[in-house]
């Protein structure tokens, strides 16, 4: 019976729950979904992560290429993310170029990076003018459940924990480049920001960490951004108006899972940066 | 090149860093194919497939969908629910399958383009034929299913790995179909044929030293119905003679009857777990 | 084209007693018009009728550089344009699919060294090649269109004549070349290794090659196998159907001699066309 009537009415399914209180999936509405970090699964790439929020999955790959900086920003070199959301991942995306809720996401993600002044971008150059490190940061989504930021952030900066690139000796006068694979220096981040998403419902019922339903039945979503105990960014994109009560609440929310967040990529690249060590 | 608007976009000229590392010679790569007490590099006999795991129900939002590990090639395959024929006005009798096999940006050493390059095409093409003749089409007419295959990582074999993937998620949709179709992936350089053969042996087998041009090479993928002995599509590249490849058809058949095996445990699991589900309900 | 289930049935009656409908036997062809240099501004060209299939093929020639991770091999593309004056199933993208599978299929038949050898186009190593645009025009389908495409490519790589380097200068990174003024100082390309492709059907129990639309809607599975000199550079399953791998087996023998008969044929009558070239004009 209770198919049908998710079926016929979904709105009010979903109303009823909230009623009382209690999600569809048997969450409290503060309760947020387990999360799974891998560090280092895809060995073809300079790094790598993959992240699993509930059901929502997002994998990582980073790739370092070799190229000349712009002239404009002669010391620095490049880090390039890009989020596809293939339709591999749910129904609601087909085939061809990118969809707008894609480009939304990696402009959202872009900014982050940096706002947050959690890379600085002269550590990826070789040589001035000539030659620097090119970080093409792809991020692919495997499973749509909502919050997809904040899953793609979890991957992202996994991934950028794990990269280590080799020494490169460059000689600019011949233009020859010899590598030493050998010599291999991690690559730095300052912080490392991680965000938290709430569903809002007719202004007065906050839901953290929504699944894909619960995003499509909501008036309005929040993503906050955390980097080291201080609020990085705050992202309402339109929907429903929310109180300053409600904001302060949801930024108390973020900040204690962020800190959760904060030592899950620590030990998932700790364990593998073990492992190299060994 | 026209520029993407969509994505961000890199500088113009960006080379992978692994064309400066030192790399040796044909000959050389050749000699290192085999350890000294002819074994492969990873331990394997040269007619011993890679270790497989698969799982179902990986992808949530799918109808159905299967993720499949071949020693480091990683694949992840969804199947959505049919739904009628976009742009189509005539009435078609069968149901079509549209597959679509992508390579992800960083799966291979080098970089990967974001659109479908002419491997990729091909391959989404023989992924179809592949599984075509396994699926009951005539029982949704005028609707198409959709089969998205993404490689996570390309170790070798990938295409093969996409196809027996494609039909455990084909399975795991419940989709009806005549049969499993198996696939597996065969490599012959310098007269020697390899099971399976990784990325590095595979990359030996496409691309041969023009010095030496008197042996065979090239790859053979061979998708395979086991029950009913029939092979549903057979994709060769390279230089092989027909002894050659007559043999490497009754090996690979006879490893597609293998895999079915595996597949099929991991089916009936499936199933089983589901049993278990609705008896508690 | 759409046929009933009385002519399915007496097609493939004609094919089981080895007389088709067209009164051919099981492995042969029908008959072929090949003309070569028609095409005046191209590097080479040639033209092919098989029955009603009607191809066009020229090559063009650019300089380009090598990939960095082949420096030693030169250029060599394939482009097919499926014409939707060929048939009105090619309108709009209708034609998309099959002209990527035998573009897709000719450039994997030209891959190996053995079967064409790319390194003959390279002009500096790591720098300079030629690069071959081959453009396949699709004029007519009258079925196997494979096979037509790959002799007519076959024909017009050996009308190509290559433009000879004169000279090439290394200066640091910089790279200058001559090529030779005089128009008729050319090279032609060796493609007595470059692959035929033979499609075999099957039909009831039995294997034929060359098939007419008709039978191919007849087939239940069909194997374009691609041979050059003896070994076989590329085959693919093509249509809906499966087969036994005793079938394959069989259809790849066939296809293994009808190729190699086809190819012995061709180079022939290549070679008949060369020697009737007579020089026209008062410049020479």
């Amino acid at each position: 019976m209770a198919k049908q009537y998710k079926s016929l009415h979904p709105i009010k399914y979903f109303r009823d729950y909230l009623a009382h209180d209690i999600r569809p999936d048997g969450r409290e509405l503060t309760k947020y979904r387990p999360v799974i970090i891998n560090a280092n699964s895809v060995s073809t790439a300079e790094g790598s992560a993959i992240a699993k929020v509930g059901k929502t999955t997002v994998i990582c790959g980073i790739k370092a290429e070799l190229c000349q900086p712009k002239t404009e920003t002669p010391t620095q070199g490049f880090l390039i993310p890009n989020l596809e959301l293939p339709p591999l991942c749910s129904s609601k995306f087909k085939p061809g170029p990118p969809s707008d809720q894609a480009q939304v996401a990696t402009k959202v993600i872009a900014d982050i990076i940096e706002n947050s002044g959690c890379i600085n971008l002269q550590d990826l150059c070789i040589s001035t003018e000539k030659l620097a490190w090119c970080l093409y940061a792809d991020l692919v989504c495997l499973d749509h459940d909502g919050s997809i930021i904040d899953a793609c952030l979890l991957a992202l900066f996994t991934a950028l924990k794990t990269v280590s690139l080799p020494k490169v000796e460059y000689n600019a006068e011949l233009d020859s480049k010899n590598l030493q694979m050998d010599e291999r220096t991690p690559f730095k981040l300052y912080n490392v920001p991680v965000s938290t998403t709430f569903a809002i419902l007719d202004e007065t019922v906050l839901m953290i960490d929504p699944t894909a339903e619960e995003e499509n039945l909501c008036t309005g979503v929040v993503t906050i951004v955390i980097k080291d105990d201080e609020l990085c960014s705050v992202l309402k994109p339109g929907g429903s108006p929310i109180t300053e009560e409600k904001l302060v609440d949801c930024i108390k929310q973020s900040m204690e899972r962020a800190k959760l967040l904060g030592k899950l990529i620590d030990t998932a690249t700790q364990e593998t940066n073990d492992e190299i060590d060994k | 090149m026209p520029v993407d608007l969509k994505r961000i976009n890199g500088p113009e000229n960006t080379v992978s860093y692994k064309l400066y590392t030192p790399s040796k010679t044909f000959k050389e790569e050749l000699k290192c194919l085999f350890k000294s007490n002819n074994k492969r590099q990873d331990g394997r006999n040269s007619l011993e497939h890679r270790k497989m795991f698969i799982k179902t129900g990986i992808v949530s939002q799918a109808k159905g969908s299967a993720y499949l590990e071949l020693g480091n090639t990683k694949v992840i395959v969804s199947v959505f629910d049919p739904r009628e024929i976009p742009n189509k006005t005539d009435y078609s009798q069968k149901g079509v399958l549209y597959c679509e096999f992508k390579y992800a940006t960083f799966s291979c050493p080098q970089r990967r383009n974001f659109q479908q390059d002419s491997e990729e095409k091909q391959n989404s093409i023989i992924l179809k034929q592949s599984l075509e003749p396994a699926v009951c089409l005539h029982e949704f007419p005028n609707f198409q299913v959709d089969i998205y295959a993404l490689i996570l990582e390309n170790d070798g074999s990938s295409l093969s790995a996409a196809v027996t993937c494609a039909c455990v998620a084909l399975a795991h949709a419940s989709v009806p179909m005549y049969d499993l179709v198996t696939a597996v992936t065969m490599g012959v350089v310098d007269n020697q044929i390899l099971m399976d053969p990784t990325l590095k042996e595979q990359q030996l087998c496409e691309v041969f030293d023009e010095t030496d041009t008197k042996s065979d090479h090239g790859i053979i993928v061979t998708s395979f119905m086991s029950t009913h002995q029939q092979i549903s599509q057979f994709y060769q590249t390279g230089n092989i003679n027909l002894e050659n490849i007559s043999k490497s058809i009754s090996i690979s058949t006879d490893a597609s009857g293998d895999i079915k095996l595996l597949i099929e445990k991991c089916i009936v699991n499936h199933v089983l777990k589901g049993a278990n589900k609705s008896n508690e309900e | 084209m759409a046929l009933c289930e009385a002519e399915k049935t007496f097609i493939l009656h004609s094919v089981e007693e080895n007389f088709r409908i067209d009164g051919r036997q099981r492995g042969d062809y029908r008959p072929m018009e090949l003309e070569t240099n028609i095409v005046a501004p191209s590097f080479g060209s040639a033209r092919l009728r098989l029955a009603n299939t009607d191809v066009l093929v020229s090559v063009k020639l650019e300089i380009d550089s090598p990939t960095l991770e082949q420096p030693k091999l030169g250029k060599i593309e394939f482009f097919v344009d499926c014409s939707a004056n060929a048939t009105p199933d090619f309108e709009g993208r209708g034609g998309d699919n099959l002209a990527t599978e035998i573009s897709n299929c000719l450039s994997s038949a030209y891959k190996s060294s053995t079967a064409f050898d790319a390194g003959k186009l390279c002009i500096l190593k790591g720098s300079k090649c030629w690069k071959l645009y081959v453009d396949i025009l699709l004029l007519e389908c009258g079925g196997n269109l494979y096979d037509a495409v790959s002799l007519a490519v076959k024909a017009a790589l050996w009308d190509t004549r290559i433009p000879l380097v004169k000279s090439v200068v290394v200066d640091g990174n910089k790279v200058d070349m001559e090529v030779s003024d005089e128009l008729f100082d050319c090279e032609r390309l060796d493609v007595t290794g470059a692959p035929i492709m033979v499609t075999v059907c099957k039909i009831g129990d039995q294997c034929i090659v060359d098939p007419t639309t008709a039978e191919e809607h007849c087939s239940g599975g069909s194997v374009v196998v691609a041979v050059s000199k003896s070994n076989f550079s590329t085959i693919l399953q093509t249509g809906g159907g499966s087969l036994h791998p005793m079938t394959l087996l069989e259809s790849l023998k066939l296809g293994q001699t009808v190729a190699q008969r086809l190819d012995s044929t061709l180079i022939n009558t290549l070679k008949q066309i060369n020697d009737n070239s007579t020089d026209v004009g008062f410049l020479k």
